[in-house]
């Protein structure tokens, strides 16, 4: 009990620590940019003050990016969660297992394709939509993909396989289209929030805010699936319908998240890590919630950076994420059957 | 508690185990045995309820399994599989909460009830101490007591085990087993385990369920079982090995030699080490006069070694003196293993001092008292040592060195 009592004090240090981090890149973002905007300033402008330039770019811009990458982020942190717990794997990731290019694939038709016959592609609800139905196929797939095979290693390399096959389809229907949709399409293509806006982000927001709810219920489900899924159905869990739920609970909010700013590449996998790193514990009661603070922080640091690296030029926010992803997956790789969820 | 009726247990239709017909009561023990890939594990599956019977009925508490619900399933029958878990950093205390899913709401949050029975869980098979430990620094045996007082939180009547102590160490099998008897017994469930181990099998459970080949070989106690010749049959090396009904074990026979040959003179369960050990050596032997059952004449028996015996409780009769005089006087050397002398065994210290007379060479093992000896050795080493030099040189008389030192020893 005594543990416990030191566990629960460190979490709530570490919390507390995650909160202000991510006030503070929040803080920044809004402040920060191609003209640069006194943190006070821009706090103030948040709330309808400052002048009136400031009060633009902050409300039209950099906020919506700010709120845009800092739920994006938390739910690519949820979401890896929920699928390292699926998958039994420690790399799982929606841009590794190739979910986030499945919704890139059927954004890709829906906004390239689709006006060669005749239709309204890339009206908001169609791009979710297809991104959905991407996202969700693609889940599928891997699920019974990881029911054949049981090495880690496997499934994740047929992941990466079916991502370079979705980029494949993607680029092929690239060429078919006209210059203007390219242009637009293949930033995008690269994972960025910089096409964040508020016409674009107000579905997202309740849809994330569901998801985060939905996968945070599953959390007694995915502590019985810690023990494998013969066990959990030994302890009164209903198998079926939990995949069926978990699969469309990961795979729905990066549908969203990649229909806002594109695949962005291992959030999912580090939050989840970094999250069971600081609070020493598998319990998803708490690694949901914790992986969804680190996921906002990381991803919104990320934003920042791929904002102000290079500046005036912008870089994909995956080319940062990946700068510590990366090297995270050699390291578990090398660890070998990972130790962690 | 839970009963099976013409059972068949396989997977997509194809029967590994059929017509399985079993009862087993509240507080009974339950052991399966039987080779590898006879269809235990599918066998345990099925009356878990992981899977669907091909054919028969699995029920519990007198419901069928096939009509209840998964929680309610969870609330009877708790299992504890041979894979192993991984369940990162939870710890045992979490671990073995993780039992009470079918219990909780919707999150999955503790409640007091929740919590003690987790204690209770932990107390029974002993590891309270452990509870804030992460799972993956434990032991083996550690992790099976946990993976049990997991299945023991979901307040099972049954609770089904698949080769719980295979992995372990001896001490912690039947430190296992043990466990689980009294668990049995003090919560009043019914218990089914395969196991591997014979021999602890046959000393643990109240009811043994053997099976070969796709079928039920035998339903009993292990009383009816050994009695029956169960074991021999189950455990059938030809020459080399066989059960001994009566020790409960199986031992290894000597192969068959031409050469070096002792006599052993022993009685009340000393000479067992001593066939063992020449069993071992590769060294064929006879022994006398011993008493029937005797534990020396079920060892030696089983060792596949001549035995020559008096009838129980009867004074060694001058025939059977002289029959073992005959056969230990073509002997390469005897050896007199130092056993309580009374009435009724009096005649072997006259064995041996008849076989010194007649130059068999002869050790002592131990302090009985003769008026001359070859040898004398206080250790089963040393005996051992001696055979060797002896075996060596093609069974004639014992080394001078051997007689100089042992006759130091013994003055």
């Amino acid at each position: 009990m005594i543990v416990e009592q030191r566990h629960r004090a460190r979490r709530g240090a570490v919390a507390a620590g995650l909160t202000a981090a991510v006030a503070a890149v929040f803080t920044a973002s809004i402040a920060l940019g191609s003209s640069a905007v006194q943190p006070a300033e821009a706090l103030h402008a948040l709330f309808g003050g400052g002048s009136e330039t400031a009060n633009t770019i902050v409300n039209t811009v950099r906020f919506p990016r700010a709120l845009a990458a800092l739920m994006c982020g938390a739910a690519l942190g949820v979401s890896g969660a929920l699928l390292q717990t699926l998958f039994r794997n420690p790399m799982a990731d929606p841009y590794i297992l190739g979910v986030s290019s499945g919704s890139v694939l059927a954004i890709g038709v829906a906004l390239l394709a689709a006006p060669l016959l005749g239709l309204a592609p890339d009206s908001i609800p169609s791009l979710y939509t297809a991104a959905f139905i991407g996202a969700l196929a693609v889940t599928l797939l891997m699920t019974s993909v990881s029911g054949i095979v049981r090495s880690v290693t496997t499934v994740l390399v047929v992941g990466v396989m079916l991502g370079y096959l979705s980029y494949a389809a993607t680029s092929m229907l690239a060429v078919l289209a006209d210059i203007e949709r390219i242009r637009a399409f293949t930033y995008w293509v690269f994972g960025s929030f910089s096409g964040s806006r508020w016409s674009l982000l107000t579905p997202a927001i309740p849809a994330l805010a569901a998801s985060l709810i939905l996968i945070a219920l599953l959390a007694k489900q995915l502590n019985a699936l810690l023990l494998g899924e013969e066990y959990a159905r030994s302890m009164g869990m209903r198998i079926g319908a939990v995949r069926v739920l978990a699969v469309a609970a990961a795979a729905f909010p990066v549908s969203v998240v990649t229909t806002v700013a594109g695949p962005i590449g291992f959030i999912g996998l580090s939050a989840p890590y970094l999250a069971r790193q600081l609070t020493q514990t598998s319990d998803h009661h708490t690694t949901i919630p914790y992986s969804a603070l680190v996921g906002a922080l990381l991803t919104a640091s990320a934003d920042l950076a791929a904002r102000m690296l290079l500046r005036p030029v912008e870089l994909p926010v995956t080319a940062v994420t990946a700068l510590f992803g990366s090297p995270l997956i050699i390291y578990l790789l090398l660890k070998g059957r990972g130790v962690f969820y | 508690m839970i009963g099976a009726e013409g059972v068949a247990a396989g997977y997509r239709g194809q029967p590994v185990l059929e017509d399985v017909a079993l009862q087993v009561r509240e507080g009974e023990f339950t052991a399966v045995i039987g080779p590898n890939a006879s269809g235990k594990t599918t066998l345990l599956k099925t009356l878990a309820g992981l899977l669907k019977p091909l054919k028969g009925v699995v029920y519990v508490d007198g419901r069928r399994v096939s009509e209840m619900d998964v929680g309610e399933l969870a609330r009877s029958v708790g299992v504890v599989l041979t894979e192993n878990v991984r369940p990162g950093l939870l710890t045992v205390q979490e671990v073995v909460a993780l039992g009470r899913y079918p219990y909780t709401g919707l999150t999955g949050r503790l409640k007091a009830g929740d919590r003690a029975e987790v204690l209770e869980a932990l107390g029974d098979v002993g590891i309270q101490h452990l509870a804030d430990k992460p799972y993956k620094v434990l032991s083996d045996g550690q992790r099976q007591k946990v993976m049990v007082a997991r299945a023991l939180a979901q307040k099972p009547k049954v609770l089904i085990l698949d080769e719980p102590v295979t992995y372990l160490d001896p001490k912690a099998r039947v430190e296992l087993l043990l466990k689980l008897r009294r668990i049995c017994r003090q919560r009043k469930i019914a218990v089914i385990a395969s196991l591997h181990e014979i021999e602890l099998a046959l000393r643990v459970a109240d009811r043994l369920l053997v099976v070969t080949a796709g079928r039920v070989e035998a339903y009993d106690s292990p009383e009816e079982f050994v009695e029956d010749g169960g074991p021999v049959e189950l455990y059938e090396f030809g020459e080399d090995a066989g059960f001994c009904a009566e020790t409960l074990t199986v031992e290894v026979r000597p192969q068959p030699s031409e050469g070096f040959k002792v006599f052993v003179i022993a009685g009340a369960g000393r000479g067992a080490p001593v066939y063992r050990m020449l069993t071992r050596l590769n060294i064929p032997f006879a022994t006398g006069v011993l008493h029937e059952g005797d534990l020396d004449y079920f060892v030696a028996k089983s060792l596949g070694g001549k035995v020559i015996a008096e009838k129980a409780f009867h004074q060694i009769s001058l025939e059977k003196l002289e029959q073992a005089l005959a056969t230990a006087s073509k002997a390469d050397a005897a050896i007199y293993v130092s056993h309580p002398a009374g009435p009724i065994n009096a005649a072997n210290t006259v064995l041996a001092e008849k076989l010194i007379e007649k130059s068999v060479p002869t050790i002592v093992y131990g302090d009985a008292a003769v008026k001359a000896c070859w040898a004398r050795v206080e250790r089963l080493r040393e005996l051992e040592d001696i055979l060797k030099q002896v075996a060596k040189q093609e069974g004639r008389g014992i080394p001078k060195t051997y007689l100089i030192q042992a006759g130091q020893k013994s003055s």
